[in-house]
C-alpha cells in the first residue's frame, strides 16, 4: 500500500532484518511456525546463474568492506540475500564447550550454554554439514596435512555444508552449482515455501519503538542498479528480528536510540592474515573447496590449551594473492608468476582485543574502533612462525610472510628472523577479519548487556537480535553454525514470548 | 575465512582512508583542486593520453598511478601498461565508483608521490619524470620508511596499483591462473590428487 505521502506501507506478524546466517534460520523458523513474516535485505537477490568466476567482479557485487577508524585492519561481509554465507567457505564447527562455559560464567548465560548445543545439532543437519573427504581435499589442504603429520601436530579435515561439491574453487564467488548450503540455498527458500516474503534492495534505516515496545521498522527501497534511494517503506510489525550482521546491527540499534551506551560495545573478531608457500610441484590452489583442512594444534578450544589460533588452507586466487605477498616490482611479479605452485595458510586468531562498532556519518560505512593489541600481534607472530614450520615440513621451497620487508623463509634456520621482524600493523600486507562478533551482547544482567539470554533486547519488547551481534564474544572456530543455532533458539524463544492473538 | 578478492580493495582502504586526516596531504589535495598548483604540476605528463570518462582521477593522477603501477607490477606488467594493453589507473577509477570515499585520499597520495620532494619523498623531480630505477628507489624508500604515514602511502598505492593491474584478465594470465576456464575438469583432477602424498 502506498500512502499519499509516498511512503509504502506493509504489515506483518514479524519482520526479519537481514537474510544471512542469522536472518535465514530465524526467517524459516518464524514462517514454519505460521507467522506472516517479511524479510528485508539491503543487498540484491542473486542466484547461481549470476555468480561468475571473476574476482574483480565478485568483490563489488557480493560484499562490503569496512576498515577500522584508524585504518590498518579491514572487515568483509556479504551484502546480498544470503549474506556472508554466500561468500564464505561453508565451514562448520560446533560451538566449543569452553566458550559456552565462559559465557555461562562471565556473562550469566547459563540457559544459552545449556540449550545451544541442541540447536547446533539441528543446524548441523539442516545445512548438511559433512566431513571433507579425500575427493574434496585439494593439494593446498594436503600440504597442510603432510606438514602436520610430519610435525605430529593435531590437524584434520573440516566439515562443510555442501551437497555435491564440484571442486570448482568458487565458494567465495557465490557457488555456481548451489552445492554450498548457504542461507540463500538452505534457509531462504525453505522460509518462502512456508509463506515468508523476502524484499531485496530494502535497507532498514530505523527500528521504531513506542512505549518500550517495538512497532516496526522504517526502510528505504534502493534502486537495484544504482543503489540510490527510491521509495520509503514503513513496516508495522509487533516482532522485529534484527540480523543485519555485526557491521550493521549495532549501528542500527544506536541510530534507533536502543541499547543506551552499551550498544556497539564488545565488538570482537578473529583477525586473519595469510602465509604463502611455494612448492616445486604444482598445487593449483584455485581448485577444490576454498577451505577444507585445519591445523588446530595451537587452538585454545576443544580441549586444546594453545595460544589461540588455527591454521587453515585457503584458496589461491590471483588478486587475493597479490594483496598478501610482500614487496613490489620484479620480486613480487616473480612470486605471482609461480601462482600454480603456491599454497596459502590463513591464520584464524582468536583475538583478545575488544572494540566498538558505531554508525558512521550519514550514508557512510560504520565506524569500527578496533586496534589489535600487542598481545594479539605477538600471537600472530607465533602463528606466522608455526605456518612457516608447517610448510617447510611439508616440503615447501620457500615461505613468504605477509610482512613488508620480510625475506623468504627457506629453512628452519631462517625461522629466527620472524622473531626479529618489526610487526606493527602498518607493516602487514593484509590484516583483516570476516568472523565478527558483538555490539549487542546478551548478558544475564540488564545492566551489562543489550540483550537478555534469549536474545531479546532489554530495552524494547518485541525486538530480538539473532545474529553474531548478540553473541558475547568470539568462538575460536568458524562461527557459521554457532550463529545459525543461536538464531534458531532466539526465534523459537521469540515465538514463545508472543502475546496470544 | 577468505573472501572474493576483498584483499587488495581492503588493504587499499585500510591504508588510504586515514591519510585524509593528514593535514599536509589535505592541503596538497586542496591546492590541486583549487587550481593553485603550477600548471606543470597538474598537467598530465607526456606519454599515453588519459582515457575519456575518468570519474575520480584527473589526467595527472591517472598518469602518476599508471607510472607507479608499471613499477609495482614488475617488468612484464610494465610492458602491458606502457603499451596501453592494461590500464590499471582506469580500472582503479572504476573501482572508486564503489568506494568513492577513497577518491580524495588516493588523489592526495598520488600527488604526494608525484610532487613530494625531500624529506617527504626521496626525490627532487616529479615521479613521472624519473627513470624507472629511480622510481623503484622512491617506492622502496616509502616502503621501508620509519614514518608510518609514508608506509601507508606506499601500502595504499601498492594495493590500488595491484588491484587495477590484476583486475585485467591479461594481467592475471601472467600468473599461470587459468583465466576463462570455469569448469576445467583436467585442472581440477590434478588439484585433487597429489601422487607424492603419503
Amino acid at each position: 500500500v502506498t500512502a499519499g505521502d509516498g511512503v509504502e506501507s506493509l504489515s506483518a506478524d514479524a519482520v526479519v532484518v537481514g537474510t544471512g546466517a542469522g536472518g535465514g534460520p530465524a526467517l524459516a523458523t518464524l514462517a514454519e511456525a505460521g507467522l506472516e513474516v517479511l524479510a528485508l535485505e539491503a543487498g540484491p537477490r542473486l542466484s547461481a546463474a549470476d555468480f561468475v568466476a571473476d574476482e574483480a567482479i565478485s568483490r563489488t557485487r557480493l560484499g562490503r568492506i569496512a576498515v577500522t577508524s584508524e585504518g590498518l585492519q579491514s572487515f568483509y561481509a556479504g551484502t546480498c540475500v544470503g549474506g556472508s554465507t554466500v561468500v564464505n567457505d561453508a565451514l562448520c564447527f560446533r560451538a566449543p564447550p569452553e566458550v559456552l562455559e565462559a559465557w555461562r560464567r562471565e556473562h550469566a548465560l547459563g540457559p544459552l550454554a545449556d540449550e545451544l548445543p541442541g540447536y547446533v545439532e539441528r543446524a548441523w543437519r539442516d545445512v548438511h554439514a559433512e566431513p571433507t573427504d579425500r575427493a574434496h581435499t585439494n593439494r593446498n589442504a594436503r600440504a597442510l596435512e603432510r606438514g602436520a603429520r610430519r610435525l605430529g601436530w593435531e590437524a584434520g579435515p573440516m566439515h562443510r555444508s555442501v551437497r555435491g561439491c564440484a571442486n570448482l574453487g568458487r565458494c567465495n564467488f557465490g557457488c555456481p552449482t548451489d552445492a554450498k548450503q548457504s542461507s540463500l540455498v538452505a534457509w531462504v527458500p525453505r522460509a518462502e515455501r512456508a509463506g515468508a516474503r523476502v524484499l531485496a534492495n530494502a535497507r532498514v534505516d530505523r527500528i521504531r519503538v513506542a512505549a518500550g515496545r517495538v512497532a516496526g521498522v522504517d526502510a528505504t527501497r534502493l534502486d537495484p542498479a544504482t543503489r540510490e534511494p527510491r521509495v520509503r517503506l514503513r513496516v508495522e510489525a509487533p516482532l522485529v528480528v534484527l540480523a543485519a550482521g555485526v557491521l550493521a546491527s549495532a549501528p542500527l540499534l544506536r541510530r534507533s536510540g536502543i541499547g543506551g551506551g552499551r550498544a556497539g560495545r564488545g565488538f570482537q573478531a578473529h583477525s586473519s592474515a595469510y602465509v604463502t608457500a611455494r612448492f616445486a610441484q604444482a598445487i593449483h590452489g584455485y581448485y577444490g573447496p576454498t577451505m577444507g583442512y585445519a591445523v588446530s594444534e595451537f587452538a585454545d578450544v576443544n580441549g586444546r590449551a594453545g595460544p589461540g589460533y588455527v591454521l587453515e588452507n585457503t584458496a589461491v586466487q590471483p588478486m587475493q594473492t597479490a594483496a598478501v605477498l610482500p614487496g613490489f616490482g620484479a620480486a613480487h611479479a616473480r612470486a605471482m608468476a609461480a601462482l600454480p605452485h603456491l599454497a596459502h595458510a590463513v591464520v584464524v586468531l582468536r583475538d583478545r582485543t575488544r572494540g566498538e562498532v558505531a554508525p558512521g556519518a550519514a550514508g557512510a560505512d560504520p565506524r569500527v574502533d578496533y586496534a589489535l593489541g600487542a598481545e594479539d600481534l605477538g600471537r600472530m607472530r607465533h602463528a606466522f612462525s608455526s605456518a612457516a614450520r608447517l610448510f617447510l615440513a611439508s616440503g615447501a621451497e620457500e615461505v613468504l610472510l605477509p610482512v613488508e620487508g620480510s625475506a623468504p623463509i627457506r629453512s628452519e634456520r631462517d625461522l629466527g628472523a620472524i622473531e626479529r621482524l618489526p610487526l606493527d600493523r602498518t607493516r602487514l600486507t593484509l590484516l583483516y577479519a570476516v568472523h565478527l562478533f558483538g555490539g549487542a551482547p546478551m548478558h544475564g544482567r540488564r545492566s551489562e548487556g543489550v540483550c537478555d539470554p534469549e536474545g531479546a533486547c532489554w530495552d524494547a519488547q518485541g525486538l530480538v537480535v539473532a545474529d553474531a551481534s548478540s553473541l558475547p564474544g568470539n568462538t575460536g572456530v568458524n562461527p557459521q553454525i554457532t550463529i545459525m543455532a543461536h538464531a534458531l533458539r532466539v526465534a523459537e524463544a521469540a515465538i514463545a514470548r508472543r502475546p496470544p492473538r | 575465512v577468505s573472501a572474493p578478492d576483498h584483499g587488495l580493495a581492503a588493504s587499499a582502504a585500510a591504508d588510504l582512508a586515514p591519510l585524509d586526516r593528514r593535514a599536509f596531504l589535505r592541503w596538497l589535495g586542496a591546492l590541486a583542486a583549487a587550481g593553485l598548483l603550477p600548471a606543470a604540476c597538474t598537467r598530465a605528463p607526456a606519454g599515453l593520453a588519459a582515457p575519456a570518462g575518468l570519474r575520480f582521477l584527473s589526467p595527472r593522477t591517472w598518469s602518476v598511478l599508471n607510472a607507479a603501477a608499471a613499477r609495482i607490477a614488475g617488468p612484464r606488467g610494465a610492458e602491458l601498461v606502457a603499451t596501453g594493453r592494461v590500464d590499471p589507473a582506469l580500472r582503479a577509477d572504476e573501482f572508486l565508483a564503489g568506494a568513492p570515499a577513497l577518491a580524495r585520499p588516493l588523489a592526495q597520495a598520488l600527488l604526494a608521490l608525484e610532487l613530494g620532494v625531500f624529506p617527504l619523498v626521496a626525490k627532487l623531480r616529479p615521479f613521472t619524470a624519473l627513470a624507472p630505477e629511480q622510481q623503484d628507489a622512491v617506492l622502496a624508500e616509502l616502503a621501508a620508511s620509519r614514518f608510518a604515514t609514508k608506509r601507508r602511502i606506499y601500502g595504499g598505492l601498492r594495493s590500488i596499483a595491484l588491484l587495477g593491474f590484476y583486475a585485467a584478465p591479461e594481467a592475471r594470465a601472467l600468473t599461470g591462473y587459468p583465466v576463462g576456464s570455469p569448469r576445467p575438469s583436467a585442472g581440477i583432477a590434478d588439484a585433487m590428487d597429489w601422487p607424492e602424498d603419503g
